[in-house]
């Protein structure tokens, strides 16, 4: 064999005639070990490109599957601020025994608007109550039939936080106050409304783990008719001396790559869908308030989602691999 | 370099492949095994290659037991030794260049050094103008002389070949055999398969000869002899 103009001279001579090969330095092993990489990449990539119909159509079964799961994230997404505004109405009211003198409801709201997890107090009197009344429902006449006002004086709180927690514990501390007659706040609405969020992170992540299986599964069977497809090429390189780790990364590669090409198609689709969807939703939205915006995908989200179709694609590509690529 | 002890070895049908073979090949020498199809000689270069392992006996090569290598030794235990099989075991959807290339890619040989050493190879085995080209596109013989120039490219220390030129006609066997004696001249330990007595007896090496899994006759330097008995009986 030849000798290189590019080793030193020394290095070479002998050596090369004996079949001694060991003499590498570290730094062309790195680098040769960085190349097989690259060409495994390369190699994988090539796999996806060579065949457009077969590999779209896979591609395709995949972003749907993933498309899914974002399309509830998306919805939940938008019912939490609607979770989030009403709890923003969330307030409690006290109302007085009849009776109670202005003195002792004043004292009983300083007592109240001391309290910590209270951020403040209105006092509404009976007669502004007969007057909202009367403004809100027109019904301004039933209450003069009384012959008097029926409405009691009440002291509203407004905690600080919009906690289910937080309001509990500031009906808790002053519903026994002698002073106080009844005790009412929404909590049966807050509580449906946040089983129904619950529900929702629940649904997504159901829906998540097992659309997972299924992107896992197609890939790995993709991967497979891969496997079977080079089949000679693996018997050769097995008797040349190739590690199973060597054989495995194209294919490993090739299911990553999958993985996140299907995620990109996934967020594109999902993209193109909320887009239809904004308009109409948006004017939905407008009929509760301005203050509700149709939210899309966050970044977040769309990171988690091209990581995922990453992290499965390889995961389903190991999978095939340990089921279909033999023993050495 | 490779020692046989009272090798035996079964096949799971119950066909029994080597009967107690033992031999020993030093560093450096040159042999042929013989013997008609059947006899056991692709059994024996396969137990070499450890991917079939005997139901008795030892096997050493160079300085170790390869039955007890475990299986992560083994891809490394096989990069030290080069291949050459009757059918080339090319991969047609790559160059030859490359086909060449696919050891020291496996052994991650940095570009620069894996080329040069793939274009001495394909030098060496007289193919280096068609390097770019599909091996699907060259002659049998010249297939064969790519897959030797892959089994000779990471300068392996023992090179097996499995009839080699059981698909040549007797010129182009005879221009592969002395290929080979280049290699062994160079200190390249070898052993081939081959069932063509009358080349191989006149080529005067060591000659192993099995007969239903038995070794039995172990000549070096043979004179001459009548190719009749195991004759090229294909």
């Amino acid at each position: 064999m030849s000798n290189s103009t590019r080793t030193p001279p020394g290095k070479n001579t002998a050596r090369s005639q004996t079949g001694a090969k060991r003499g590498r330095s570290a730094k062309q092993r790195f680098s040769g070990w960085i190349e097989q990489h690259i060409d495994a990449c390369a190699d994988a990539l090539q796999r996806v490109w060579t065949q457009p119909l077969n590999s779209l159509m896979s591609l395709m079964v995949v972003a749907i599957a993933l498309l899914l799961p974002a399309l509830v994230y998306v919805a939940g997404k938008n019912m939490a601020q609607f979770g989030g505004s009403l709890q923003n109405t969330h307030r409690i009211s006290f109302y007085l025994q009849p009776g109670t003198s202005p003195e002792q409801a004043q004292a009983l709201q300083a007592l109240m608007t001391d309290h910590p997890l209270v951020d403040r107090v209105e006092f509404i009197s009976s007669q502004q109550a007969a007057a909202d009344f009367a403004n809100w429902s027109g019904l301004g006449d039933v209450i003069d039939s009384f012959g008097g006002n029926p409405l009691p004086a009440s002291l509203e709180a407004h905690p600080i936080d919009m906690a289910t927690d937080t309001a509990l514990q500031i009906r808790d501390a002053f519903a026994s106050d002698t002073a106080i007659s009844q005790v009412v706040m929404d909590v049966a609405w807050i509580e449906r409304l946040d089983s129904l969020m619950q529900l929702t992170d629940r649904m997504v992540l159901a829906l998540i783990l097992v659309l997972s299986l299924a992107v896992l599964f197609i890939i790995g069977n993709t991967v497979r008719t891969h496997i079977a497809g080079r089949d000679a090429e693996i018997r050769v390189m097995t008797l040349i001396g190739a590690t199973r780790s060597f054989i495995s990364r194209p294919f490993l590669y090739n299911g990553a790559l999958q993985g996140l090409l299907g995620a990109a198609l996934a967020w594109g689709l999902l993209l193109a869908l909320l887009q239809l969807l904004a308009q109409p939703a948006q004017a939905l939205l407008a009929f509760y308030g301005d203050e509700y915006v149709f939210m899309g995908m966050d970044l977040r989200a769309s990171l988690f989602m091209l990581a995922g179709g990453l992290l499965l694609g390889w995961m389903g590509a190991a999978l095939s691999l340990s089921r279909h690529l033999n023993k050495p | 370099m490779i020692r046989f002890d009272e090798v035996s070895k079964r096949y799971a049908g119950g066909h029994q492949a080597l009967k107690q073979v033992s031999f020993e090949l030093d560093q450096g020498a040159m042999a042929f095994l013989t013997g008609r199809s059947g006899a056991g000689k692709s059994t024996l270069l396969k137990l070499i290659m450890l991917t079939e392992r005997p139901d008795q006996g030892q096997i050493v090569v160079g300085p170790r037991n390869i039955l007890r290598l475990s299986t992560k030794q083994i891809p490394l235990y096989r990069r030290r030794i080069g291949v050459v099989f009757q059918d080339h075991q090319l991969l047609y959807d790559r160059s030859v260049f490359d086909n060449v290339m696919l050891p020291l890619r496996i052994d991650a040989y940095d570009k620069h050094e894996a080329a040069r050493r793939v274009r001495a190879a394909l030098d060496k085995v007289g193919l280096l103008s068609k390097e770019k080209m599909n091996p699907i596109t060259l002659s049998g013989g010249e297939q064969q002389r790519v897959g030797i120039a892959r089994a000779v490219v990471n300068r392996p220390q023992i090179l097996l070949a499995d009839e080699p030129t059981g698909n040549l006609d007797p010129e182009l066997a005879a221009e592969i055999m002395l290929l080979f004696e280049q290699f062994n001249q160079v200190g390249v330990s070898m052993l081939i398969a081959s069932h063509d007595l009358s080349l191989i007896t006149r080529l005067r090496h060591r000659i192993l000869t099995l007969d239903q899994g038995s070794l039995i006759n172990d000549e070096v330097y043979p004179s001459r002899r009548d190719s009749q008995p195991h004759g090229s009986g294909r």
